[in-house]
């Protein structure tokens, strides 16, 4: 998994000033959320407290609120967790701060929840499987990681922190791509990576990795 | 990244690789969580704690610490996952603070410890699951990674929290805590309203913490098991072994039945309230063992008592009771079959007193009423069983076949049944209605069942049939038809098949009849009203006369117009002429002081002789004897019911009929009737009658046995003597029971007609 490599972390610590302005796609996906959130009112799910609600807000760490659908914001195992444990009444009110992640990171990390909300519910062990065997992105995902490099990892480390499986998966499989086919040398260049191996301990690690070289 | 924010009172998040400034920030709110969750967190605080643990493993430390471990080690492992710390001190943690809640149980007992066990019980794993979902990032990777590779120490935030409840709290107070469960349960055996959700809150506890130590993801049920179910089952043998001890000795075994009844059901229902139903089973059973096993003795005493007193319900009682235990039921069983046997001999025995003018109605209804007694008494008490149905029908064979009437005859169960079938078929005056008769038939078959010699029934009750069909006083067809099918579905084709060919002969007779009249007519001649009967030799169980007979001409022409007429439609057959079983009918103009001619119904001996007296007034008994043919044993009867309706006058009066008496016709002869049945059969009739078919009965039986011999040895060719014989008494037994002297006797026959030959070693050998 990219994000244990032992170099990553060096990359995503660049600053990246960036910002992305507002994509057409998420103007779509926002409509087709308006529509589905009348739709989910009319049939509200019973909860354990007195109120169901069916938006949540969000609060960035640079202290933008954005209000969302309930369903967009469950693809997040952390605030599903977070509601079953606090209750409704709990966020029915106030915004739900995520103090690891800014405005332009869950604008896109929400994009993506949005487009996904609908998918179904994998077993643990299907997923597994799943993801072993193929490196293979849906095109609405390809399409959605092509943003800059420093924009990717920080989706990647939201995804992680949020819990959010699926995506965390889409975004590892696209550095996978990027990976994949290239020399050591070309992969330094793509993430710009300093080798900091000395020759001897070089060595080494291509002796202990003889066995999975393509020849 | 920026480290925190300043978002509505959060507290302040540590430096997240430092695992002690992170440790401080989560205790305090774990603490929190564990001790005051009642006052709600907030998001802040949830968010904060979370992303705590976030940072703490995804901190930079995480490549340093790399940066020092061995390349080869760090080559095999992958990445380094960080949570190792926290793991441990949440573990510390946990565990400094059960030992403080160990403390404090110390200070209650019973109840209150019970309270104080769910209460914290309760507080602790709804905090754990906060926890575990606070710590699902340390879960995430940490754990998992620690337990892909195997290690069975580490488990899941959660099961970390059952596994230290178990092991620091648990371990010391379950016994204690199991202790007040007992208590409690039994204040409530003793009829105490007790607050049982505490039990099943308890029962939960420990069903949770059964946790498979191999694999923390299957759970088990040995901690509920050993904690819960062995005191408990061990308390309830106890509580019950003394109650009903004290409940038996004080009480009839009765009040014992309801009690343990109510005990048991009470029991059942405690699974269902508020016990695991893990110990179902294993309850019942020590339930079983304790009430009923135990005391199963005098249970099974006290049954002959409630039989003879017909206690059906505590009968049903008993049963559902030793039901319950295994080989409980089969000493009633057989006290059961043995009381049905005596009470079915002891009825037949009642009837019996008059064995010979014994009415065989009164016999059949003794021997159904018991059987129906019974049957219900099964049926209602004993839940249907077919083992207790097998007892009833051992006891029932019994008694019909083998009791006071049979002392007298063997053959007498199917005879009687067989004449109370003829009394049923017959017509006659008492008209039983349709239903009631089939309903009759049904019961008949009953009885029919449980005959062994049903080949005797089979004997008589064909003769009886003849007799009806001949005469025709048959109550009705269906009756008769219905009848026959039961007895084919009963016994098979065979059994039946002559009955039914009589059946047929009759319905082809009809036809016959209507030909004949047709065909008189075409030739013109005016005739007798004549109507003929073709019973097919074979069938009938029927005999031709004893006596010659000489038929009037009136008759003979008729009839050999008949004869010739049948001769031309079915050439090379033989008639025979029963004339012991012809009748008719003669008009009696003669008699003085009549508005309206008599009319009698009479025999064709009797019309014979009758018509004598168309040619003169007076007759000699020599003169009809000789004209008629008859001998004496036909002719005496016959003119003895002339003279007894003083149709006929005898010379001289009181005079012996037979040879030198004289008789004269009376013309003053007066009947209330016009029309004057003087065809009644003679008692020393039918006694000769049954006499005959009991000859007849062992003399079939010889060749019944003969022919199954055969059969056996045909298809076997070659077979012991013992071998032999018993399986011709298996192949016999549906029609009687063989005696063995019998068989043997039958086997010499058939060595000396040479169909069989010895051979050595006692066997025997078939000769084709």
């Amino acid at each position: 998994m990219c994000i244990r490599n032992r170099s990553f972390p060096r990359v995503i610590h660049k600053p990246s000033p960036i910002h992305q302005k507002k994509s057409k796609s998420t103007a779509l996906a926002q409509n087709a959320i308006a529509h589905l959130a009348s739709k989910s009112t009319s049939s509200p799910t019973p909860k354990m407290s007195e109120k169901t609600v069916s938006k949540v807000t969000l609060e960035s760490n640079d202290n933008v609120r954005l209000q969302i659908d309930r369903a967009v914001a469950e693809r997040s195992m952390l605030i599903k967790n977070l509601m079953e444990d606090l209750g409704d009444d709990a966020v029915a009110d106030s915004a739900i701060p995520i103090p690891n992640v800014n405005e332009q990171v869950l604008r896109k990390v929400i994009e993506w929840c949005e487009k996904h909300k609908g998918d179904p519910v994998q077993s643990a062990e299907e997923e597994n499987d799943n993801r072993k065997k193929t490196t293979e992105i849906d095109e609405w995902d390809q399409k959605f990681m092509q943003v800059d490099q420093e924009l990717l990892f920080e989706i990647i480390l939201a995804a992680n922190y949020l819990d959010i499986k699926a995506l965390l998966d889409v975004g590892c499989k696209t550095v996978a791509n990027m990976i994949k086919g290239k020399s050591p040398e070309e992969i330094r260049k793509t993430f710009n990576i300093t080798n900091d191996f000395t020759a001897e301990e070089e060595e080494q690690i291509r002796r202990e990795n003889e066995w999975a070289e393509d020849r | 990244m920026p480290p925190m924010n300043s978002l509505s009172g959060m507290p302040s998040q540590p430096l997240h690789d430092d695992i002690d400034n992170t440790w401080n920030y989560l205790q305090d709110g774990i603490t929190k969580i564990m001790t005051n969750l009642q006052e709600g967190i907030d998001l802040s605080t949830y968010m904060g704690i979370y992303t705590a643990v976030h940072n703490f493993c995804t901190s930079q430390k995480a490549v340093g610490f790399n940066q020092n471990a061995n390349i080869s080690t760090s080559a095999h492992r992958g990445a380094h996952l960080l949570g190792e710390d926290l793991y441990k001190k949440l573990t510390e943690y946990l565990s400094r603070h059960l030992e403080e809640l160990y403390i404090q149980s110390k200070a209650h007992t019973d109840e209150a410890l019970l309270a104080f066990y769910i209460r914290e019980w309760h507080r602790y794993t709804v905090a754990a699951k906060y926890i575990h979902h606070l710590f699902r990032y340390l879960n995430r990777h940490w754990v998992k990674r620690e337990m892909d590779e195997g290690k069975k120490n580490i488990h899941d935030v959660y099961t970390l929290h059952l596994v230290r409840w178990r092991e620091v709290l648990f371990e010391r107070v379950s016994g204690k805590v199991m202790d007040a469960v007992l208590k409690l349960v039994e204040k409530q055996r003793n009829g105490e309203t007790i607050e049982h959700s505490q039990i099943k809150q308890v029962v939960d506890s420990f069903v949770s913490l059964g946790l498979d130590e191999t694999d923390s993801s299957k759970t088990t049920l040995d901690v509920y098991r050993y904690h819960f179910e062995r005191p408990f089952l061990e308390a309830t043998r106890k509580f019950y072994q003394n109650e009903s001890k004290q409940f038996v000795a004080e009480n009839s075994v009765v009040e014992y039945m309801k009690k343990a009844e109510a005990r048991l059901l009470e029991e059942a229902e405690r699974v269902d309230v508020y016990l695991h139903p893990d110990i179902a089973t294993a309850l019942k059973k020590a339930c079983n063992e304790v009430l009923i096993s135990e005391h199963s003795a005098i249970l099974r005493d006290e049954f002959q008592v409630l039989l003879d007193n017909d206690r059906e319900e505590d009968m049903a009682r008993m049963y559902s009771l030793l039901f319950r235990i295994s080989d409980g039921l089969e000493p009633l069983r057989s006290k059961f079959e043995a009381h049905v046997r005596k009470a079915g001999l002891a009825a037949v025995a009642k009837v019996a007193a008059d064995a010979d003018k014994l009415e065989p109605k009164v016999y059949v209804d003794a021997l159904l009423e018991i059987h129906t007694q019974y049957q219900g008494l099964v049926k209602r008490a004993f839940n249907d069983e077919a083992e207790f149905t097998r007892s009833l029908d051992n006891a029932c064979r019994e008694f019909v076949n083998r009791n006071e009437v049979c002392k007298s005859g063997s053959n007498k169960s199917p005879e009687l049944l067989a004449k109370y079938t003829d009394v049923l078929l017959r017509k006659s005056g008492t008209g039983v209605e349709e239903s009631e008769l089939e309903k009759t038939l049904v019961q008949i078959m009953t009885v029919f069942k449980y005959i062994e010699d049903k080949d005797v029934f089979q004997k008589f009750y064909s003769r009886m049939l003849a007799r009806r069909l001949v005469h025709s006083n048959s109550s009705s067809d269906d009756a008769e038809t219905s009848m026959i099918s039961k007895l084919k579905e009963a016994c098979g084709f065979e059994y039946t098949n002559k009955l039914q060919r009589m059946f047929q002969d009759m319905q082809i007779s009809k036809d016959l009849n209507t030909g004949f009249k047709e065909h008189i007519q075409t030739l013109g001649i005016k005739g007798l009203d004549s109507s003929y009967s073709i019973l097919g030799t074979g069938f009938w169980p029927l005999t031709p006369p004893g006596t010659t007979f000489n038929p009037p001409e009136e008759i003979s022409a008729d009839n050999d117009r008949f004869s010739r007429f049948y001769r031309n439609k079915h050439e090379g057959r033989k008639l025979t002429w029963l004339w012991q079983l012809c009748k008719g009918e003669v008009k009696a103009n003669y008699i003085k002081n009549a508005k309206m001619p008599y009319t009698f119904q009479v025999s064709v001996y009797q019309m014979a002789v009758l018509l004598l007296f168309n040619e003169k007034d007076k007759n000699t008994y020599e003169e009809i004897a000789s004209t008629t043919q008859l001998n004496s044993e036909s002719l005496d009867p016959s003119l003895g019911i002339l003279v007894k309706a003083k149709v006929l006058l005898l010379k001289p009066d009181g005079e012996k009929i037979g040879p030198g008496a004289t008789f004269s016709l009376n013309y003053d002869f007066k009947n209330k009737k016009f029309r004057v049945n003087l065809n009644v059969g003679m008692k020393s009739e039918t006694k000769q009658e049954e006499a005959e078919t009991n000859k007849t009965i062992e003399e079939d039986r010889k060749l019944l046995l003969q022919s199954a011999i055969v059969r056996i040895m045909k298809a076997r060719k070659r077979m012991k003597h013992q071998q032999l014989v018993s399986e011709t008494i298996n192949q016999i037994r549906q029609r009687f029971v063989p005696k063995v002297a019998d068989i043997k006797k039958c086997i010499e026959i058939l060595l000396d007609k040479e169909y069989l030959e010895r051979l050595d070693d006692d066997d025997l050998g078939y000769l084709a």
